[in-house]
């Protein structure tokens, strides 16, 4: 075999080239059938043909033969005398699959029995050939020169065919050394050259005549190259570039029937001859007589009828050539000083040359830059030092960008062979499939490429095998018979997506849900819970599978679990969505590449640590004063409530044991930190009850140790990073956030191997080491599932104190400084800033133009006793939405929405449009009713109501039955129901409600109740209600103060008709209305 | 590769010695890249007690092991003479930060003894063999065994 490591290189890469586009073409030439598109066919065909080229040189023997016997065919197809079918196809297809085995295992190459290939192909070839021709198919010739030379073993039909296209037939004779090496040029690149200009039969080193080590110096290496081109022989010298001498124009009277064939008659099969004679004899390392006789008596000795070789028959020659290589090894050696150890397989790159020039480029001025900064440095000019640092930071990016661009890849190199996959799927589990491939120009990083093949191919597979279904099946579901399965891949926000979406018959999350249940994956209360799409990506747990029967395919939900870790390894998402009986998509979000990733920095101590950007969903930070009633203790971790959801923390410091230390101001040396509880501000203590919960800490205690306090105060409040990572979300709390930066991700050295919660090191702008976080691993260190319960149980804790007391969000405001003002939070439209000068006074009402209309202001002194608002050049207007309307309250800041528990007194400080008072923050708040606010500024807005009203008055009143605990809400309700006319029947608890109604049902039209109500709650009344035929046609409106989805669905079961949200008096009232079928 | 240079290391080279916890040792010198004292070094929670953290050594990240812990004796205390010596292991360089740095020392073959099962409280096994000069003794690191994760 040939021996020069770095062409031998070279002939791989350009072959496995060459291979990569062939697959489409081939199965294009399927698809076409009869109509044969000869440009795609003569691609294939130029395909095989280098890489036959190249291997006779090379003395890859099977990888020519293989190539040879493909080009045979193809080229019958390529002279329209073979139609392409599917079976055809399918051993073109499997021939070059071998080919390209054998190209990447190039050592053992020629040892590989490939006569399986050989014989189909054979068989095509001969099948479409004319009678008389069939014999020269396996005929090979030698040729003879006028020195007596021989070049030996040509095909017969080779030269045949090109005689009868017209065209002439050389052996030129280059000379490795001379024209070859000393012209700096490549044998490769010779060979690719011709190519341009006709056809290359067959090449090989010419060693006989190179003489043994005994004999005349050598001076030459002929390199043999038999060439077929419609040139003229007297145009063939400038051709080729040497002397007329070394170019011999073949004849037929050169040809003679091969020396080696002769000695045993030309084979029936072709299996014989392709295994045996050629083997060893157009090795280049041609071998002296002697040895090269080995072969022919096992040839002889081969039974004329085998189909398969007999092993022993293809051992010997492989034994043979191996000692040919060590005899020729002095010779090649001295023709070669290069001559190395085996080829080893190397990845390497192509880039355009467009984008080395570029680099070239960058470099250049970086190399300038970098002088520019070294003289701004030397002269002290920091203007000059500044223009150079901004050069370079500007040339740094665009180098950055360069390179990395160097690593990106097409995906169409992995795209491109799911068509193969999908063909060959469908075909053995009979069904009809289109594969439509999008977006093969987007370009990916070289390992992300390598790395999403297995999980795409698994994804695929897994779409061919269970989402598609069979052509019956479809046709009885009114679709297409012929499935469509989409893949596409665009960039989008920085990302690279790519969905996978087929029309099948979709993910059915019941069934998902009922199987891992069974599974024992999750508990039927988890999955109760669940959104569909939730329930969906069950499938990417641990040990799932929804298939009934575990085909070979594939196993849906076999390994999606590894396919959504892999995917995750690589820094990306999945994200599953899928209508049963219509489809499934799969989504694949992935970085563009690895090595630059953006992250949050951070730093617990004096060290800084980076968070992946992609695992990072916000930054929380919560002030000192706030930390006590933000955190939470549940179990022993900490929790953190964040809109409504509980966040479990993790402490990086205490999961990473980094003994927390902080600079003492007083003597500025480090002390060790010695805060225990997130909670614990400055060594307050806190009294932690057997339960975890928190009590209130001494304020005398706290006021004594603030005087003391050495450290910063913006250490006292609490960062947290908020990060997800698979089903992990939690808050990551650090000493500090710093900015976003772009990292260059660095391996860690070995040593550091097994500590997992790194995903490894980046160096800072100031040179130091920083480490990056594995937000996946720290959760799994720290045992998060854990905290998950905890915020389980903390939920549950949550639903039983909101049961006790009504939670709601309000938005408080003041009017003059000392008073202090709140509102319900869901009237609140939005929040404005005007400036005084564009209000206008019309007819005694202030107006200001907004979006082409007039906004109505007005002030608390307007309809209450209270302080006119001081005059400013801005003021801030809340904007509330009544009947439709929009209107603006001027109050004066600051504005501030916050949840409270509604404790109010609705006694001592009632006046109009003032339902009640409560503290909220140590200030003594009014709470504003906004509806009778409106209602005394313009009463003509009501006019329907007082309508729906007076009707009643005069038919009946209607009568509503209203179960509230909290006196402050049933006065509220109960006064506003009174002003539209409806009488009301009060009931403390839904015991008490359930008893009057039991009472009273002929005369109650309609039930409003709350759901969190001592005795028996909302649900529970209501649930009576509905159950009993008696009441069950009463519509059941239910009053919440925070309805979650939760509470909608639970109340749904129970036949809860409309949720309202209380205070929101209109909403309330008009549901009644449509309810009882007034107005 | 290794136990090439080894064996050339004992044909008579140069060694670099140095003190760790009052021990006197020697590398090959032709195993050190550098010695150097950059101490901005990067703690790494969570790793081996002997790991005194990574440093930034050119763009590439170098572990730095604290040769006392490794070879068992007190670590290494902080000086104006502490230093860490790079050596380039597996392809990839690591640092071993020691007391101080004392001479290169030229020694033949014929003067390296086997290494007894213990040298001044350290294991037989880090050494490849001791080194008898006028005044003390000097114990020649086994790289690859000192450096084994």
């Amino acid at each position: 075999m040939f021996e020069d490591d770095e062409t031998l290189q070279m002939y791989i890469e350009e072959s496995l080239d060459h291979l990569a586009d062939i697959e489409s073409d081939l199965l294009a030439i399927e698809e076409g059938g009869e109509n044969i598109d000869v440009d795609l066919v003569n691609n294939v065909f130029r395909a095989a043909h280098s890489i036959k080229g190249g291997a006779g040189f090379m003395g890859l023997t099977t990888i020519k033969e293989l190539a040879h016997y493909l080009e045979n065919v193809l080229g019958l197809i390529r002279n329209l005398e073979l139609v392409p079918d599917s079976a055809k196809i399918s051993i073109l297809l499997k021939g070059f699959d071998q080919l390209e085995t054998l190209l990447k295992e190039i050592e053992t190459s020629n040892d590989v029995d490939i006569s399986e290939h050989l014989n189909a192909l054979e068989n095509i070839t001969m099948a479409s050939l004319p009678e008389e021709k069939q014999s020269t198919v396996s005929e090979l010739v030698d040729i003879q020169l006028d020195d007596g030379r021989i070049f030996p073993q040509v095909s017969l039909y080779d030269i045949n065919r090109y005689v009868e296209e017209g065209k002439n037939i050389f052996l030129v004779e280059y000379d490795l050394i001379n024209d070859i090496h000393r012209k700096e040029k490549n044998p490769i690149e010779v060979l690719s050259s011709l190519q341009k200009t006709g056809t290359i039969i067959d090449s090989r080193i010419d060693f006989e005549s190179v003489g043994t080590l005994e004999g005349q110096p050598i001076n030459r290496i002929p390199f043999q190259v038999l060439f077929a081109s419609i040139i003229e022989y007297d145009m063939a010298e400038t051709l080729f570039d040497i002397n007329k001498q070394y170019v011999h124009a073949i004849n037929d009277d050169m040809l003679s029937t091969s020396a080696s064939q002769a000695a045993g008659e030309p084979a029936p099969m072709p299996v014989q001859e392709n295994t045996i004679p050629s083997t060893p004899e157009p090795s280049p390392a041609q071998p002296a007589p002697p040895v090269v006789e080995a072969p022919q008596p096992a040839a002889q000795t081969v039974e004329p009828v085998v189909e398969q070789p007999a092993p022993d028959a293809v051992q010997q020659p492989a034994a043979a050539a191996a000692v040919q290589t060590q005899r020729v090894e002095p010779a090649a050696a001295q023709a070669d000083s290069q001559v190395s150890m085996s080829a080893k397989p190397q990845s390497s790159l192509r880039v355009h040359v467009n984008l080395l020039d570029t680099l070239m480029n960058l470099a250049g001025e970086l190399v300038l830059s970098r002088n520019q900064l070294l003289q701004g440095i030397n002269s002290s000019n920091s203007k000059a030092t500044e223009l150079s640092s901004q050069r370079i930071d500007m040339i740094t990016s665009e180098l950055q960008e360069a390179i990395m661009r160097t690593r990106m890849q097409p995906i169409a190199n992995i795209l491109n062979k799911f068509t193969r996959v999908v063909r060959d799927l469908s075909q053995d589990l009979g069904k009809l499939i289109d594969l439509v491939i999008e977006g093969k120009d987007v370009e990916l990083d070289k390992t992300i490429l390598e790395s999403i093949n297995d999980p795409l191919t698994h994804l695929i597979r897994n779409s061919v095998d269970h989402g598609i279904e069979t052509p019956m099946e479809r046709e009885q579901m009114g679709k297409d018979p012929t499935g469509r399965i989409i893949l596409k891949a665009f960039h989008d926000a920085g990302q690279v997506n790519i969905v996978i979406s087929d029309d099948g018959r979709g993910l059915n999350p019941n069934k998902i849900a009922d199987a891992a249940i069974s599974k024992g994956l999750v508990t039927d209360q988890q999955v109760a819970e669940m959104s569909d799409k939730q329930r969906m990506e069950l499938i990417f747990l641990p040990g799932f599978s929804t298939a009934a029967q575990v085909t070979d395919v594939s196993g849906r939900g076999v390994g999606m679990d590894v396919v959504s870790t892999n995917i995750e390894s690589l820094g990306g998402i999945i994200e599953l969505d899928s209508t049963p009986g219509k489809g499934t998509d799969i989504q694949i979000k992935l970085p563009l590449t690895l090595a630059i990733i953006p992250s949050q920095i951070t730093s617990v101590g004096n060290e800084r640590y980076a968070v992946p950007q992609v695992n990072l969903n916000e930054l929380l930070r919560i002030p000192a004063a706030q930390v006590k009633d933000k955190i939470e203790k549940v179990g022993d971790a900490d929790v953190v409530r964040l809109r409504g959801e509980l966040l479990p923390l993790l402490n990086l410091a205490e999961v990473l044991g980094i003994e927390k230390t902080f600079i003492d101001e007083t003597d500025n040396t480090e002390r060790p930190d010695r805060r225990k509880n997130l909670a614990d501000r400055r060594s307050r203590k806190h009294d932690i009850t057997e339960s975890g919960e928190i009590l209130e800490g001494s304020a005398t205690d706290h006021a004594n140790r603030s005087d003391s306090d050495r450290r910063y105060r913006a250490a006292s409040a609490l960062n947290i990073a908020v990060v997800s990572a698979g089903a992990f979300k939690y808050g990551l709390v650090v000493d500090k956030l710093h900015d976003s930066e772009e990292i260059v991700v660095k391996p860690v050295g070995r040593h550091l191997k097994k500590c997992t919660a790194y995903a490894g090191a980046t160096i800072m702008g100031d040179g130091k080491v920083a480490l990056i976080l594995d937000i996946s691993n720290l959760a799994q260190m720290a045992e998060l599932s854990t905290v998950n319960e905890a915020s389980q149980k903390a939920k549950a804790l949550e639903e039983e104190r909101d049961a006790a007391g009504d939670k709601v969000a309000l938005l408080t405001f003041k009017n003059s400084e000392s008073e202090h003002f709140a509102a319900p939070l869901n009237l609140v439209e939005r929040i404005e800033r005007i400036q005084t000068s564009t209000i206008e006074e019309i007819g005694g009402k202030k107006v200001v133009q907004y979006r082409g209309g007039a906004l109505p202001l007005f002030e608390l002194s307007q309809v209450a006793d209270f302080q006119p608002l001081p005059d400013k050049d801005q003021q801030e207007v809340i904007v509330f939405k009544v009947k439709d309307r929009e209107l603006g309250l001027m109050v004066t800041p600051p504005v501030d929405a916050l949840e409270v528990m509604l404790e109010v007194d609705a006694s001592t400080l009632k006046q109009t449009a003032i339902s009640g008072s409560m503290i909220i923050n140590e200030h003594t708040t009014l709470l504003v009713d906004i509806f009778e606010l409106v209602k005394t500024l313009n009463p003509s807005w009501f006019s329907a109501e007082a309508e729906v009203a007076a009707e009643m008055a005069e038919t009946g009143e209607k009568i509503i039955l209203f179960a509230e605990d909290s006196a402050f809400f049933r006065n509220q309700v109960k006064s506003f129901m009174q002003e539209d006319g409806f009488k009301v029947i009060e009931a403390e608890d839904g015991q008490i409600a359930w008893e009057l109604l039991k009472e009273r049902v002929d005369e109650i039209d309609i039930v409003v109740t709350d759901l969190e109500m001592p005795n028996m709650d909302g649900f529970e009344f209501t649930q009576k209600i509905k159950a009993d035929p008696t009441y069950s046609h009463l519509s059941v409106i239910a009053l919440t103060s925070l309805a979650s989805e939760a509470h909608i669905e639970k109340g749904k079961k129970v036949g809860i008709d409309e949720y309202q949200i209380k205070l929101d008096r209109e909403k309330l009232m008009n549901v009644i209305r449509k309810a009882l079928n007034l107005a | 590769m290794a136990q090439e240079r080894k064996e050339t290391a004992l044909e008579g080279n140069e060694f670099s010695t140095f003190y760790v916890g009052g021990a006197l040792c020697g590398i090959n010198i032709l195993n050190i890249q550098e010695i150097n004292k950059h101490f901005e070094i990067t703690k790494v929670p969570q790793s081996s007690e002997y790991i005194k953290g990574i440093l930034n050594l050119r763009g590439r990240i170098v572990t730095i092991i604290d040769l006392g812990k490794k070879l068992g004796l007190a670590p290494v205390e902080k000086s104006k003479d502490n230093r860490n010596i790079i050596v380039n292991s597996e392809d990839e360089h690591i640092g071993l930060l020691v007391d101080s740095i004392a001479d290169v020392v030229i020694a033949d073959q014929a003067d390296i003894e086997p290494a007894p099962s213990n040298i001044g409280g350290v294991k037989g096994k880090y050494f490849q063999g001791v080194l008898k000069t006028d005044k003390e003794l000097i114990g020649i690191l086994n790289i690859d065994e000192v450096l084994k994760e």
